[in-house]
């Protein structure tokens, strides 16, 4: 009933509102909305702007984000190609600057790269883990074709359509030269890392920053993983995708040493060897590590029951 | 009791909205700027029906070729000079036909201005947007797609410059660039050459009708042409003389580096160089989009559309740029 009395005291007001401009646009909400985000934008443009640079490679160009005071950059494993490389840095305001690349994952793509001046750099913070999901809001900033400074860095606005394991999928349109280059969110932490686009101007895949967090000392001082050294390391036979607590089994595979423990689909695997399996990539590393006969611990949970068990890894052949 | 509850949940309601419109992540319903089927960020504000009354989609040979923003309420209408060419008539948002006539043209901005073939009508116009501040790094730009169906949202990057003039190229290399005789050691493959069925081995004579003795002076004819030119070559090939028509391509088509990155934008416009002034936005917008106007989220034109790059980027000229040329197109006007 109050409802009611509310809806037609309110009505003859509208109606009697003066129709011009200036009264349109406060009943627009889409329109506040716009430029709400748009002003947030402009805030934070200058300040996230000067952390992102453009790197030069033997074979092309790439964008990075530094991330330290001291010059860690964060950027795509496919731009860095290998550990160790001397690399050309340019940053925002132009300078070029010396680099060598550290390591990263070709599963994620995620790189580092450290400049080697002993200098205090301009850096971005990073997003809290879980931070980003699908729907946010997101810039996208990057050096496509490279490195112009008539034009400048180029930024693109859009939205988080998915988030899978390591991988953000969004709406900013993406193209070579951005790969490494950063993905934002509307307070000027760093999500994501451009990785790679196909052919439908919504298919632009990022890195997770989560990826980064999850094997950050791993990525600063080994070599890059590499899927091709997989084929010899240890193996577990589990395909999981990431959960709440840890990874749910997705499938186990067939007559395979987790096959034979009795490792079931849908159980969550919490830590290996006491370390905590928050990302899929950090369970592909630890068991990267690994020689076909080594033993691990494996905390799961099935059910209610918390689970320990003590597995011999064997080989992918 | 029941009513402070309510109040309650009011107050933490606005407290929602208050937090989905400063981080604009509307995390408890649909987000309203995102076409569900194609996935882009779309406007559908308050001024979206007006916008695409101002803008008419341009046919040759029952094709789309460009978009054309009305300027004037006579039915007076702004597009890309180069890719409207040959334009027969234009189809409104609604639907209607009309034909259209090229009245005026700019080589410098690429602009034309066409007339709706109509005389009892008065057009609904674009209102043109004076604040400068509309052009900077990080605005909301507001265009039409080619079927004037929906408005893409897109927001403004890089900086305001000036595109210089590419010249155009054949795609082919000559063995030695001062030697009298100008003979082809490579060609390009897909390059204007190419297409245009050069061959390794093949000699030039002469070039629209000028005898050519070194290749420099090959170089020095292209640098006057842009891509799209047509250009008539005389070539000797086994002892036999004929003519070759060329039609020559783009320099960073033919030659770039980052080819793979053309290979996933798309058709780009033909001319997307040579512009005094241009602003940067990021639109998927096809090439035959072009000439559409660029408007505000409150419905003022900054600009019009005048070339598709890349996947990445579209070029619009500001009505800066365009107003002196306009205002005397207009004047003039009987």
């Amino acid at each position: 009933m109050k409802a009611k009395y509310f809806l037609t005291l309110l009505l003859p007001f509208l109606l009697i509102a003066p129709v011009n401009s200036e009264s349109k646009l406060l009943q627009d909400d889409k329109l506040l909305d716009l430029l709400s985000v748009e002003s947030k934008i402009r805030s934070i443009l200058p300040s996230i702007k000067s952390a992102v640079v453009s790197i030069e490679s033997s074979d092309g160009a790439g964008s990075g984000v530094i991330v330290s005071e001291d010059g860690l950059v964060l950027t795509a494993a496919h731009v860095i190609g290998k550990r160790g490389e001397k690399m050309s840095v340019t940053l925002a305001e132009g300078g070029k600057q010396n680099a060598v690349s550290k390591g990263g994952s070709e599963l994620s793509d995620a790189g580092m790269l450290q400049l080697e001046k002993n200098e205090p750099y301009p850096y971005v913070p990073l997003a809290k883990p879980g931070s980003s999901v699908p729907g946010q809001w997101c810039l996208a900033l990057g050096h496509p074709n490279g490195f112009n400074k008539e034009r400048g860095m180029v930024l693109r606005a859009g939205i988080i359509l998915e988030k899978k394991d390591e991988t953000l999928q969004t709406n900013c349109r993406l193209l070579g030269g951005d790969s490494g280059g950063p993905l934002f969110n509307l307070k000027g932490e760093v999500i994501g890392i451009h990785s790679r686009i196909s052919k439908n101007s919504d298919e632009n895949y990022h890195t997770t920053i989560e990826s980064f967090l999850s094997n950050w000392n791993y990525f600063l001082s080994e070599e890059i993983l590499r899927l091709k050294n997989l084929q010899s390391a240890g193996f577990l036979g589990v395909m999981c995708e990431q959960s709440k607590r840890g990874l749910r089994i997705v499938e186990v595979v067939p007559h395979s040493e987790a096959d034979q423990m009795g490792l079931l689909a849908d159980d969550e695997l919490l830590r290996l060897d006491s370390i905590h399996l928050d990302t899929r990539e950090k369970l592909t590393i630890l068991i990267s590590e690994k020689s076909p006969g080594e033993v691990v611990t494996l905390d799961f949970i099935r059910g209610s029951k918390e689970i320990a068990v003590q597995i011999k890894l064997g080989s992918r052949d | 009791m029941i009513k402070s509850l309510l109040q309650k949940v009011f107050w933490q309601g606005l407290l929602v909205g208050i937090i989905n419109l400063t981080y604009g992540s509307l995390l408890f319903g649909e987000f309203p700027n995102i076409d569900a089927k194609e996935r882009t960020l779309q406007y559908k504000g308050f001024h979206k029906k007006e916008i695409l009354s101002t803008n008419i989609s341009l046919h040759r040979n029952q094709k789309k070729i460009a978009i054309g923003t009305i300027v004037d309420s006579r039915g007076l209408l702004l597009t890309k000079a180069s890719s409207s060419v040959g334009a027969k008539y234009g189809i409104t948002a609604s639907g209607e036909k009309f034909s259209v006539r090229i009245r005026r043209r700019d080589e410098d901005k690429d602009l034309a201005l066409l007339q709706i073939i109509d005389s009892y009508r008065s057009w609904p116009s674009v209102q043109w947007s004076r604040e400068n501040n509309r052009t900077t790094e990080g605005s909301w730009v507001i265009s039409s797609d080619e079927n004037l169906q929906h408005l893409h949202l897109s927001m403004l990057s890089g900086m305001v410059r000036e595109v210089p003039r590419e010249g155009g190229v054949m795609g082919v290399i000559f063995a030695d660039d001062h030697n009298p005789n100008v003979s082809i050691i490579d060609v390009l493959p897909h390059s204007a050459g190419d297409r245009g069925g050069l061959q390794v081995g093949d000699t030039i004579i002469s070039v629209d009708g000028r005898r050519i003795s070194t290749g420099q002076m090959v170089h020095n004819l292209l640098r006057n042409k842009d891509p799209g030119d047509l250009m008539i070559l005389k070539i000797r090939r086994r002892g036999v003389e004929f003519e070759k028509r060329i039609t020559l391509g783009h320099r960073s088509v033919t030659f770039d580096l980052f080819n793979r990155n053309l290979l996933m934008s798309g058709s780009v416009s033909k001319r997307k160089d040579n512009f005094p002034k241009i602003i940067q936005h990021d639109a998927p917008l096809p090439s035959f989009a072009m000439g559409g106007g660029l408007f505000t989220p409150m419905g003022r034109c900054l600009g019009i559309n005048i070339a598709r790059v890349d996947r990445v980027t579209i070029y619009a000229i500001p009505f800066s740029e365009i107003n002196p040329i306009l205002e005397k197109w207009l004047k003039d006007f009987p």
